[in-house]
């Protein structure tokens, strides 16, 4: 069968089996001409680029050093430009060119050798033809009842298991998160500074270390620290919500925090000279707020740009932030050393809940 | 009787006497109350002497006479320190082009051997924190391992996880301090210019700021794989700006191969 009766056959097909009519149907250069050899040759050239940068990738793979291991002593990160800063990107290079380069091969060749057509399709009109719908209607009845249900109530019964389990699964997670988890009723009113913690004794103010007391010489006029609650684990996150922001203001600035405490009365007297302690877990979304400015007495948090006014009772000042930073109150042991007097006053750390009381 | 040679030598001595008892009562004096002459041009050292002439120049619109402030224009640096005015005229953020939210980082005018001499006038008049070093580089090697975990805990929180700093309200902003002196990170920590808080030695001792100095160094001498750090915030802003880039990218790609078939 020659070339010409297989088209014949494919259109004289398409045209009764499909009612598709191809009207137009030619190759775009002339079969043989300059101008197909030259597409050809474009075409395989991008295929060869493509196949090469996929042996690229694989040579690099092998071969690219990807630590400075061992130019230099042992497997200790070197910073600085050597060979190895070059690996993920030229892996990245060479896998997506040669992607791009066998897409751009395929789309000339789609669009430059393949001969051009134009075909005509008739649409349907209306819905289908109704004896295929009362065969459809019938296949899937029968499969329905196949599975034979009907016959079969154990079936039936057992089905309701899986179903009654997996919508209980399915509404743990919301309907739990509305539950106060009944095992730990305290969670989240108490912190690492409660004395409770501590075997009833007040709990001292560390540094990162968890051993190392703060003394209020420690930190500079307009400095700050953060402070963990020295008991054991206090700086493990067990204890996350306990970290406080320890800040020693100016003489003026704290006497401005002090008369503006009335306003505020579970925060007088939590001052230890002009050292002053706030939770650091912000209010609105409990991240850690602990840019703190000296000159403008703002603390920031930087997840959502809520503001603190230190100087007022760490009120919010801007931001979604609704409530102030709870203070902890502090004062100096006989030795000097800064310990909580008590678990930030009864206030809860951290955003608010449902049961937060109002403070 | 006393002979006329032993009374001649007991006069001696007591003249001599005399005059030991002056020179120290004079000394001590001329120790013990040098403030009623500690403006005066005299007692400055020559170091300072040129600083005051420095600070005549360009500092005392705002900061007064004597350093001693001008109401409504600019504080007084009695007691700031050598180490605050090196930080501030050697990172061009002194002399000041105007007032604003925060005096950002510019181009020196004054040299950086122009700046210590200012920060000796000042120190002279009221003394403050000093640099305990007298080079651009830390005197002793920092751990880079233990100064990555002080700056994590102190500093990472306005400056970011990898010194490329980050907003501060109103207009403020914490600096990036890639391209800073071991010197100026030294007197920044000290100081506590502007909205930064104050790391006095008792929080972090020299030997931790010298830590904290090395990862800084570290992380800055370090290069961005692939070309483009994206503000070194890491891989959420990397993988970001991949999408949404990409993402145009490739939709106009598929565009023009639409618009082109």
């Amino acid at each position: 069968m020659s070339d010409m009766d297989r088209f014949e056959l494919v259109r004289r097909g398409a045209k009764q089996r499909d009612d598709v009519e191809i009207v137009h149907y030619a190759p775009q250069f002339a079969p043989g001409s300059k101008q197909e050899d030259r597409m050809v040759r474009i075409v395989s050239f991008l295929f060869i680029v493509s196949g090469l940068l996929g042996f690229i990738f694989v040579a690099c793979y092998i071969w690219w050093p990807f630590t400075d291991f061992p130019d230099v002593t042992g497997w200790e990160y070197e910073p600085g430009n050597s060979w190895s800063k070059g690996f993920t990107p030229i892996l990245g290079l060479t896998s997506g060119g040669a992607l791009m380069v066998v897409g751009l091969a395929v789309l000339a060749w789609g669009k430059k050798l393949l001969p051009h057509e134009i075909v005509i399709q008739d649409r349907h009109d209306g819905a289908s033809d109704p004896e295929e719908r009362k065969l459809t209607g019938a296949t899937l009845q029968f499969m329905g009842e196949e599975m034979g249900l009907k016959r079969r109530p154990l079936l039936k019964v057992s089905l309701l298991a899986p179903l009654g389990g997996l919508g209980l699964a399915a509404l743990a997670l919301p309907v739990g998160m509305m539950i106060k988890d009944p095992r730990h009723p305290n969670i989240l009113f108490q912190t690492g500074w409660s004395p409770e913690t501590n075997g009833g004794k007040l709990v001292h103010m560390v540094r990162e270390d968890g051993v190392t007391k703060i003394r209020p010489e420690d930190i500079s006029v307009g400095g700050q620290i953060t402070a963990f609650p020295g008991i054991p684990g206090g700086v493990t996150n067990k204890y996350a919500d306990s970290p406080v922001l320890l800040i020693h203001l100016r003489q003026d600035d704290a006497d401005k925090l002090r008369a503006s405490a009335v306003n505020y009365p579970i925060n007088e007297g939590g001052m230890a000279g002009n050292l002053v302690a706030y939770s650091k877990i912000c209010t609105h979304a409990g991240c850690p707020a602990s840019l703190y400015e000296q000159q403008t007495n703002r603390l920031l948090c930087p997840c959502h740009q809520s503001q603190f006014l230190i100087t007022d009772n760490a009120k919010p000042i801007f931001g979604p932030a609704t409530r102030r930073l709870p203070m902890l109150p502090i004062e100096q042991d006989e030795e000097g050393f800064l310990r909580a007097k008590n678990d930030f006053n009864g206030v809860p750390v951290g955003p608010a809940f449902w049961e937060k009381p109002e403070a | 009787m006393v002979s006329a040679s032993r009374r001649t030598k007991r006069r001696a001595i007591a003249a001599l006497r005399m005059l030991a008892a002056l020179v120290l009562a004079g000394g001590i004096y001329a120790l013990v109350s040098p403030g009623a002459q500690a403006n005066q041009p005299g007692s400055l050292s020559a170091a300072a002497q040129e600083g005051r002439a420095l600070f005549n120049n360009y500092c005392i619109t705002c900061h007064g006479n004597n350093a001693q402030g001008v109401e409504g224009r600019g504080p007084s640096l009695i007691g700031a320190g050598s180490a605050a005015v090196e930080f501030q005229v050697e990172t061009g953020r002194m002399p000041a082009a105007s007032q604003g939210a925060q005096l950002g980082e510019k181009p020196p005018i004054l040299k950086p051997d122009q700046a210590r001499q200012i920060g000796q006038y000042i120190q002279e008049l009221g003394g403050g924190p000093q640099i305990p070093f007298t080079g651009e580089q830390t005197p002793a090697e920092g751990n880079i391992a233990h100064g990555g975990e002080l700056f994590r805990v102190n500093c990472s929180a306005c400056h970011a996880f990898s010194a490329g700093g980050g907003a501060l309200s109103s207009g403020k902003y914490a600096p990036s301090l890639e391209g800073s002196t071991d010197r100026q990170m030294y007197a920044a920590m000290l100081t506590g210019p502007q909205n930064m808080p104050v790391f006095g030695d008792n929080q972090l001792s020299p030997q931790e700021k010298f830590d904290i100095i090395a990862y800084v160094e570290n992380l800055s001498s370090d290069t961005d794989s692939g070309g483009w750090g994206l503000g070194r915030f890491g891989p959420v802003t990397e993988a970001v700006a991949i999408f949404l880039f990409g993402m145009v990218v490739l939709t106009f790609a598929a565009l023009w191969i639409a618009g082109k078939s």
